[in-house]
């Protein structure tokens, strides 16, 4: 293997290096991920596979800034968020970092049930202090929802309240989509309408990580890593 | 989307406990509104009927209380008397204009108290903002006949004889203890104080009614210079048998007085506050508890920990600012009504409030915005440690809670 140009490290969407995560609850002490070390180019489509437990969440919290790894090192987007396993940017910073460049995606969605759906969308903007609406609106449209702007999401299916979480996490143009199983409350056929959905926005140049148990869908994407009691097992 | 606009979606999402909530508020703001402008309003009566007294110096027997109203009104007699020389004693002294006696007495019934005055002339004299009502006249110091009433003991005669119509001059008042009726001479025009509600009547038949020949129960005076009020008083001291009451001693009695109920009150109206903003913190408390992982989405989605504050804080400031919104509106069309039941709540100061006729309740704006900046405050208060749980909640515990 070659060694790869300085150019290309510093233009990768994340990375890791040696890193873990522990977390302490009392005097126990669980370790989550060990020793990981994986880079993400700009325009990868990549899933990450295993068991429950495994430590697909931690991994995808680390890499969406929602947490901090406890030993190694960690770069997002161009900026160190640990470093020998000491964090190096504060939660402001943090916040911020996620606010400008990461999309979540959740099982359950997480929808704010007092919003419609084109509210929900536009709510990520709220943090930045702007509004778009009409990009709002071509989000969900593109999603195929143009037809259900104004509904709540009690008044909408599980595939298309995922949909709309989805225009939600694309809202601020991140650089990084993370996807922490899907499609795992969802039937197998709108399964896969959201995994065409993904592919798509791929295909458009954007970066995605991808969490699942689901060994049949990870067979569709072309980068697979495999995660087993904290550790990379295959694929990095 | 703005921060406004997803607090308010917030509240409406629980109507029945914002509602709840906000209407624990407007209750103590319309309280609390409805007690500052009536304080204001009675401190402007107490004034003002300073200054109508034009008597500077009250003499009265020794040990009778400051307040000889309260005593008569709960029935009482006066414990001792003044002999009338002491009248000729006083108005002797230098620097007195006038020195009017008067003989005041109750006689208690099973529903009211009726309160004679025994006057003369110099009473007349003395209070020269007195008038009549047309066709009324005040008797004379040589009648042993008629009776002037106040403009409240009018009314309350007219009940208690069924009648509709105003008592006018000519008609009779059956008094018992004489056992024969006055004439009523006359009416007197409102004042706003305690005189409305008097039967007034000449000295001598005052004296006869309570039978007590020769006595008086005050001398008010008015003095040529009200500055010497120190000086002269200390002088009439010196008299036997005497107790003297300068008006700045008795509007200090009746201040304190109105003092110590008005605190009461409103310790009760603050506590009333203090439990309407507890509530606002617990409800707040709890809506955030509930939504811990809308929380943990937000923060996922790039909320920092000032947003989350500022939106909790938002959300306890809106609903405080309706409540007291609210309360101010229902307080102010209600003044009227509010206010009787605030003078019922201070039935004990009743006697000093005057007539019921004035009116106490006055609208200050003020009042308004002080009412609203303090409910703004509790507000913020309130909402500092909902809002401080929230910020600080951990987004990836948040969205690991069921
Ligand atoms: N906040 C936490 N505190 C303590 N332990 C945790 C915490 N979060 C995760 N864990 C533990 O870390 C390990 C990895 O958890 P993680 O949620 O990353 O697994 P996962 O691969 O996402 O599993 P699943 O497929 O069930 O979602 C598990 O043993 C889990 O119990
Ligand atoms: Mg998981």
């Amino acid at each position: 293997m070659t060694e790869p140009a300085f150019d290309v490290q510093l233009s990768l969407v994340a990375e890791a290096a040696g890193m873990g995560k522990i977390y302490r609850r009392g005097a126990e002490e669980i370790h989550a991920l060990r020793e990981i070390s994986v880079a993400f180019a700009p325009g990868e489509f990549t899933c990450v596979l295993g068991p429950s437990g495994a430590g697909k969440t931690t991994l995808l919290n680390l890499l969406g800034v929602m947490d901090v790894p406890t030993s190694g090192a960690l770069r997002v987007a161009g900026t160190t968020i640990a470093d020998a396993g000491r964090v190096r940017l504060a939660e402001g910073g943090r916040d911020r970092l996620r606010r400008e460049n990461i999309g979540f995606i959740f099982t359950e969605f997480f929808l704010l049930p007092t919003l419609t759906a084109v509210e929900n969308v536009q709510l990520p903007l709220l943090w930045a202090e702007k509004d778009d609406h009409s990009y709002a609106v071509e989000l969900l449209e593109r999603v195929g929802l143009g037809h259900r702007l104004t509904h709540r999401p009690t008044e909408m299916s599980g595939g298309e309240m995922q949909r709309v979480a989805i225009a939600r996490a694309l809202i601020n143009r991140p650089r990084l989509l993370l996807a922490d199983e899907p499609t795992g409350n969802v039937d197998t056929k709108t399964r896969d309408g959201i995994f065409d959905l993904f592919r798509e926005l791929n295909a458009d140049g954007l970066t995605i990580v991808l969490a699942t148990h689901d060994g049949e869908l990870a067979a569709r994407i072309d980068r697979v890593i495999h995660l087993r009691e904290g550790r990379i097992v295959e694929g990095a | 989307m703005s921060f406004w606009r997803l607090a308010l979606r917030n509240l409406t999402q629980r109507k029945v406990r914002t509602g709840l909530t906000v209407l624990s508020i407007a209750v103590a703001v319309a309280v609390l509104y409805t007690l500052l402008s009536f304080n204001k309003g009675y401190s402007a009566s107490l004034e003002q009927q300073l200054q109508q007294m034009g008597v500077h110096i009250l003499v009265v027997p020794p040990g009778c209380p400051f307040e000889a109203a309260s005593l008569l009104l709960k029935g009482g007699k006066p414990p001792t008397y003044l002999k009338e020389s002491v009248v000729r004693e006083i108005a002797a002294t230098p620097g007195i204009q006038i020195a009017a006696p008067g003989f005041m007495s109750a006689i208690m019934h099973d529903d009211r108290t009726d309160i004679y005055y025994g006057m003369d002339q110099r009473t007349i004299t003395l209070k020269n903002w007195w008038t009549l009502k047309a066709g009324g006249k005040w008797f004379t110091d040589d009648q042993t006949d008629g009776v002037v009433l106040g403009s409240d003991a009018a009314v309350t005669e007219l009940v208690i004889n069924e009648q509709t119509d105003p008592f006018a001059p000519g008609e009779e008042l059956w008094v018992p203890e004489l056992n024969r009726p006055l004439k009523i001479l006359g009416i007197l025009e409102p004042t706003g104080t305690q005189d409305d509600g008097f039967f007034y009547v000449p000295m001598t038949v005052a004296q006869q009614i309570f039978q007590q020949p020769g006595k008086v129960t005050t001398v008010a005076i008015r003095l040529e210079d009200p500055a010497q009020a120190g000086v002269i008083g200390t002088q009439l001291e010196k008299l036997e048998g005497v107790e003297v009451i300068t008006m700045s001693e008795l509007l200090g009695t009746q201040q304190r007085m109105m003092e110590s109920a008005k605190l009461l009150v409103f310790a009760i109206v603050f506590i009333a506050i203090a439990i309407s903003a507890i509530g606002v913190l617990n409800t707040v408390l709890m809506s955030v508890f509930e939504r811990t992982r809308e929380i943990g989405v937000m923060r996922a989605t790039g909320a920092g920990k000032q947003h989350i504050f500022s939106l909790i804080w938002l959300e306890t400031l809106l609903m405080t600012a309706i409540g007291g919104v609210i309360g101010l509106g229902v307080a102010i069309v209600g003044s009227g009504l509010m206010e009787r039941a605030v003078v019922a709540g201070l039935a004990s100061v009743k006697f000093m409030t005057m007539s019921e006729h004035s009116q106490l309740a006055t609208f200050d704006p003020r009042i308004v915005v002080m009412t609203l900046l303090f409910v703004l405050g509790i507000g913020l208060v309130a909402g500092v440690y909902p809002a401080i749980r929230a910020s600080r909640q951990e987004p990836i515990e948040a969205l690991r809670t069921e």
